[in-house]
């Protein structure tokens, strides 16, 4: 039988949001306890994007689906430090002109970008934020060529990469994931850390939380536990769907998981006439000429990720996928004015989660998709697989007018690793969950503290601007306790 | 229409482009910019068609004008659209307003998707300038009746339409402002005049036989903009210096009440000849919103009806001042309503339409 605790702070996950946030209290002196539904593994075990890892830190194995037309897949990282273990690492700070859209639409007192920079800046240092001190990956530079042929603005996002032993090429880098950064800091400072352990529900009483039911999930001899937690404050940082499933199956509804946000994505596999030396990377450029519209970027290129985005007309690419070591995948991610819906369901240990793409959605990804391609064919791409199905490689430029007819809410495979806005932020209490600082309404120690948070999409690798906000919510939650 | 056919010059015009090309060159704007461009001497033009059999429809207007036929939204048509050409100037006039196929989606993929390419391919030929046509749609309907849209308009698009045309001038200032392209975003009301298509033609019928609906008391104000007074804002947008990034209403002076446009296509019809019905549909204030209901119905199912969305419009203010394009770019509108339909009205009769 596991003991019941006692906490000044419990924080619910240990993903981005969850992580600075058990950080920052812990360094402020408060003694703090993330319970963390997934297992705690070691991020030099497996190598990045590799199926091991895929199986053990993503829930469902990296297998999620929302519902709708077309569905679309997503995935989470379900393990001590989330999301940022299987992320690419790539790193935007908060974008002001978001912000300042965010601050107006959305009521949000005290978003000021320069205070948000401040924070911002804080968390660069903490995570070594940086560009690839030497070449980049020959994957990357296709973007990068390919975008200035053409004119296009193409930068090379910073990431949270550690160069050790004065090795400055981008194989030796290493990912600042919260298992190497702040994880540990929480640590020293007395955080506690219960892997394995998942939040069944939140005790309520009145307008306070009292702690969380807690299950403990791998007990040696494989039974389940219970057991509570009591706590004086909760911070929600449980992800975009979880938080908001949590908080609906403690009976926190309100504008709770009633529309979330994601970056929509459709990839292209793209041949070239030599081989990828990198396929296990990611590339560091995007390509922001249509931002914020939509972003393109790279993949990785492992064979089994090449063979996933040329199986959508497997009978007539099989022969190519041999050629596996000369294909890149490429993405473009767009903008959506569509939205989706958390809802939890009782007996069910997971989510229904949807999303409906909106026709200027389907448009947009058509059209990203023939820009996208056009930017290949001019880094020398010979031929391009889109993730449509039934859809035939296309060998020249002037094929790419095929694909807005190719893209239709039937055909289209896509997948999104960007989700946010389940609860959203601000003073305008018919539309948001929680107020300007991340207190859930109708609560005086229920806080929600991670990408659910964000208003909106913020149409850049959202992981900075979800730190940012987390750790001025921190500051602000210290000020004024 | 000589009195149109006004020279720009002076310091605050630039010199006339060597080559300008025209998208929707075809089309019902796209026919009287040809027609005005074709007799200027000096002046090259490219002009896009959809289909190849419309290169005639340009031809009979700019014999020495190039055709090139291809889908706006295809990036290798686009290529041959502008292959060649150095510093051209570009009026982007092709776009759907009511799309054949009876789907929403077209409505981005050309409107949206054809913008961003046109724009891309101007960029890359150091285009002088982009003169991109909009529309009221991006606006919806004025808050109150006697409301003007001005330059300083908040977004607030109806339907498909109203979304894809707003997403086309927000790429449009995007690239103005950061100075990759030079562009001007003209805003034209309802079209009338020369050139146009069925549905247009449909109306004077309607009208003659008295089944237009009038909806409550006609006094509700549109802005219409007849086709030359359009051209003659468009050239002035091509040519006025130091207006890159910003956006104008073309329209006719001033917006007219509903029944005085009624009146003066029933009265060009009479001097033409043609009866007019003496008796007059009338549908009380209301029912626009019932249509306005269905049509969003629709529209979120992905299809669009056009009878259904033109009620829908058919008792709220739409209408928009013209000061700004007077102030910058010296435009004056030289035809008013009553004149332009009796043109328009002898247009459809000298091409043996039966109205």
């Amino acid at each position: 039988m596991t003991a019941d605790l006692h906490t000044e702070v419990l924080v619910v996950g240990s993903g981005a949001g969850g992580s600075i946030t058990a950080t920052r209290l812990a360094e402020a002196g408060l003694d703090v306890t993330v319970i963390e539904e997934g297992p705690w593994i070691s991020p030099e075990l497996y190598a990045p994007f590799s199926e091991a890892e895929m199986v053990t830190k993503y829930r469902h194995q990296g297998v999620n689906a929302m519902l709708g037309l077309p569905p679309i897949a997503y995935v989470e990282g379900r393990c001590v430090g989330g999301g940022t273990e299987i992320n690419s690492g790539l790193y935007h700070r908060p974008p002001a002109a978001v912000l300042a859209d965010w601050r107006h639409r959305y009521a949000i007192e005290d978003l000021d970008s320069d205070d948000l920079s401040r924070h911002a800046d804080l968390v660069e240092e903490e995570l070594s934020v940086s560009r690839v001190p030497a070449d980049v990956p020959m994957s990357s530079d296709v973007l990068d060529r390919g975008g200035r042929a053409l004119g296009w603005k193409v930068v090379e996002v910073p990431r949270l990469f550690r160069y050790p032993d004065g090795d400055s090429s981008w194989r030796a880098g290493v990912k600042q994931t919260m298992t190497r950064s702040f994880i540990p800091r929480a640590v020293e400072q007395g955080a506690r850390i219960f892997p394995d352990c998942r939040v069944q529900r939140l005790v309520r009483q009145g307008d306070r939380v009292l702690g969380a039911e807690c299950l403990r999930m791998t007990s040696t001899d494989g039974r389940r536990e219970s057991f509570t937690v009591h706590a004086d404050n909760v911070f929600v940082c449980a992800g975009t769907i979880q938080t908001p499933a949590l908080l609906q199956r403690s009976g926190v509804r309100r504008n709770i998981g009633t529309s979330f946000k994601a970056h929509p994505t459709i990839k292209l596999g793209a041949r070239f006439a030599s081989p990828l030396d990198d396929q296990g990377f990611i590339p560091m450029h995007q390509v922001k000429e249509f931002a914020p519209d939509f972003t393109f970027g790279g993949s990785v290129s492992r064979p089994g990720y090449v063979a996933l985005a040329m199986a959508d007309d497997w009978t007539a690419n099989a022969r190519d996928i041999e050629d596996s070591e000369r294909v890149g995948v490429y993405y473009a991610a767009i903008r959506s004015d569509g939205c989706g819906r958390v809802r939890s369901v009782r007996g069910l240990t997971s989510p229904l989660v949807s999303y409906r793409l909106t026709d200027g959605d389907l448009s947009r990804l058509a059209r990203s998709l023939i820009h996208l391609g056009e930017l290949l064919f001019a880094s020398g791409a010979e031929r391009l697989y889109p993730s449509v199905t039934n859809a035939p490689a296309v060998d020249s430029p002037r094929q790419l007018v095929k694909l807005w007819d190719a893209v239709t809410r039937t055909r289209s495979n896509l997948m999104t690793i960007h989700l946010f806005s389940s609860v959203g932020m601000g003073e305008r209490r018919e539309v948001t969950g929680a107020d300007s600082h991340g207190r859930v309404w109708g609560f005086s120690n229920l806080y929600v503290n991670d990408a659910s948070l964000l208003p909106d999409a913020p149409g850049v690798n959202p992981q900075g601007t979800i730190m940012a906000i987390a750790s001025r919510n921190c500051e602000r939650f210290l000020a004024t306790r | 229409m000589t009195e149109l056919a006004s020279e720009l010059a002076g310091p605050e015009f630039a010199e006339r482009p060597p080559s300008t090309v025209i998208t929707g060159a075809a089309g019902w704007l796209g026919q009287s910019l040809v027609s005005r461009l074709g007799s200027e001497p000096g002046r090259r033009l490219r002009c896009l068609v959809r289909d190849p059999g419309q290169a005639d429809l340009v031809h009979g207007r700019a014999p020495d004008a190039e055709v090139v036929a291809g889908d706006l939204r295809d990036p290798s048509a686009l290529d041959r659209l502008f292959e060649g050409l150095e510093d051209p100037t570009v009026f982007h006039a092709a776009a759907v307003i009511h799309p054949g196929s009876g789907r929403t989606r077209e409505l981005f993929d050309v409107n949206v998707g054809g913008t961003s390419l046109v724009l891309d391919r101007a960029r890359r030929a150091s285009a002088s300038r982009v003169v991109h046509v909009s529309s009221n749609s991006p606006f919806g309907f004025n808050p109150s009746r006697d409301d003007v849209f001005d330059e300083s308009s908040p977004y607030a698009p109806v339907g498909g339409y109203g979304r894809s045309k707003m997403e086309a001038e927000q790429r449009v200032l995007q690239l103005a402002d950061r100075g990759d392209v030079d562009a001007v975003i003209v805003r034209a009301p309802w079209f009338y005049g020369p050139n146009q298509p069925a549905r247009q033609t449909q109306f004077f019928t309607t009208v003659r036989k008295g089944l237009f609906p009038l909806v409550g008391d006609g006094s509700r104000r549109r802005s219409m903009v007849y086709v030359d007074n359009l051209v003659e804002g468009l050239l002035r947008a091509e040519r006025s210096q130091g207006v890159s990034g910003r956006v104008f209403w073309v329209a006719d002076a001033e917006p007219y009440p509903m029944s005085r446009i009624m009146d003066a296509v029933k009265a060009a019809l009479s001097r033409h000849g043609l009866a007019v019905a003496d008796r007059q549909l009338r549908l009380p204030g209301g029912v626009e919103r019932l249509a306005e209901l269905v049509d969003n119905g629709l529209q979120g199912l992905g299809r669009y009806s056009q009878s259904v969305h033109v009620m829908s419009e058919m008792n709220r203010t739409i209408a928009c001042s013209v000061d700004g394009a007077a102030e910058a770019l010296g435009y004056r509108p030289a035809v008013a309503v009553e004149e332009g339909m009796d043109r328009s009205v002898a247009w459809c009769l000298d091409q043996g339409m039966d109205l």
